[in-house]
């Protein structure tokens, strides 16, 4: 038994010791989430808001179809024949390659001139003509063909020269 | 300022109103702030012997709140609203189970200011009361309530909450004078 009891004072005593009982008790951190959890269950507590996620679904979308255009773009430029030709990380076997482009682009661009332009055009070869001329010669300058170019010039002056004769399919071999 | 300090300086009815519109933030301040008063009368009602049921009794009375929120008029203090649906959640607990014994205090906050030991004599005095006549002189002597207003929670004539509480006190009297741990 208590000795702070005795029995002639507990009537006294009891309205002091109600008054000194504690009134609060601090709940655990998990019960709370237990009703949150709960509330969300009942649909009380909004999970996210459908306009924003909406909006964010739309930046989102916009980002990426940003980032992939970037990334498109630079791989696209990387292996263009522009860029290519600035390089100068390439090894001799890229840059046969690189010659062999930029040849037959040449060639598909004379042969699309050619075309388009021969018909109605009595000039188109002779354009042709001189600018593979002028192709050719730089060619010469650097001293790479051994000797083929100087016969391909020749050759070339002499077709220039001539008088367009009947009518042929113009193709310009590279 | 953070969130928390901005919402603490809201009353309960602004906060009840961004919690009728979702904010979960505002419902947690409502829920610190109002929680360990409520949280210590619901354990006080259970008795020791129903202690387990403490947490499952507040997340209850917390869930009836919140679906009758939008009946709560704001002509009463919202802790007294609170502390109302507590005491009938705690009391429809004693329907399910009946009254079962048991010596387990170590939940009991430790109290200040009067005497430590007559303290928790009392509070073990309270705790070993059948539940009908704890939850009369909890209401009644902890929590302040009339026996008008007692009636009216637990459903039951006033006389009989007077009749309740007289015997409740004797009891306590005989245990705290006998020495509760010899009691039961």
């Amino acid at each position: 038994m208590s000795d702070e009891f005795e029995p002639h004072d507990v009537d006294a005593r009891l309205p002091r010791l109600f008054s000194a009982l504690p009134r609060e008790s601090p709940p655990e951190p998990r019960a709370l989430d237990d009703v949150i959890t709960a509330l969300k269950a009942e649909g009380f507590l909004r999970r996210r808001s459908p306009r924003f996620l909406w909006a964010r679904q739309v930046a989102a979308a916009a980002a990426l179809l940003a980032l992939g255009g970037i990334a498109g773009a630079r791989i696209a430029s990387r292996n263009s024949l522009e860029s290519m030709l600035t390089r100068t990380d390439l090894s001799l076997a890229d840059r046969i390659l690189l010659m062999q482009r930029a040849g037959s682009a040449y060639v598909r661009a004379a042969n699309s001139y050619a075309n388009a332009a021969s018909r109605t055009d009595s000039t188109a070869i002779e354009v042709a003509s001189r600018v593979l001329l002028g192709a050719a010669q730089a060619v010469a300058r650097s001293k790479l063909d051994g000797g083929l170019t100087p016969s391909l010039t020749a050759a070339l002056r002499s077709t220039a020269a001539e008088p367009p004769s009947a009518p042929r399919r113009r193709v310009i071999w590279f | 300022m953070t969130r928390r300090g901005l919402l603490s300086e809201l009353t309960d009815a602004a906060l009840i109103g961004r919690f009728l519109g979702g904010d979960e933030p505002a419902f947690r301040e409502l829920y610190l702030r109002h929680t360990p008063r409520l949280r210590m009368m619901v354990m006080r009602l259970l008795g020791a012997a129903r202690r387990a049921d403490l947490d499952d009794v507040v997340q209850e009375t917390w869930l009836a709140a919140c679906r009758g929120v939008h009946r709560y008029a704001g002509d009463a203090k919202f802790s007294s609203w609170l502390t109302t649906i507590g005491i009938r959640t705690t009391y429809s607990r004693f329907a399910r189970t009946p009254d079962v014994e048991s010596d387990l205090f170590d939940e009991i906050p430790a109290p200040v200011g009067a005497g430590l030991a007559s303290v928790i004599d009392l509070e073990r005095a309270l705790s070993m009361l059948p539940d009908h006549q704890r939850v009369v002189v909890v209401l009644h002597d902890v929590e302040g309530y009339t026996h008008d207003e007692i009636a009216r929670q637990l459903g039951i004539a006033s006389g009989t909450a007077k009749a309740t509480l007289s015997r409740a006190r004797s009891a306590l009297r005989r245990m705290l004078n006998d020495g509760v741990s010899h009691v039961g």
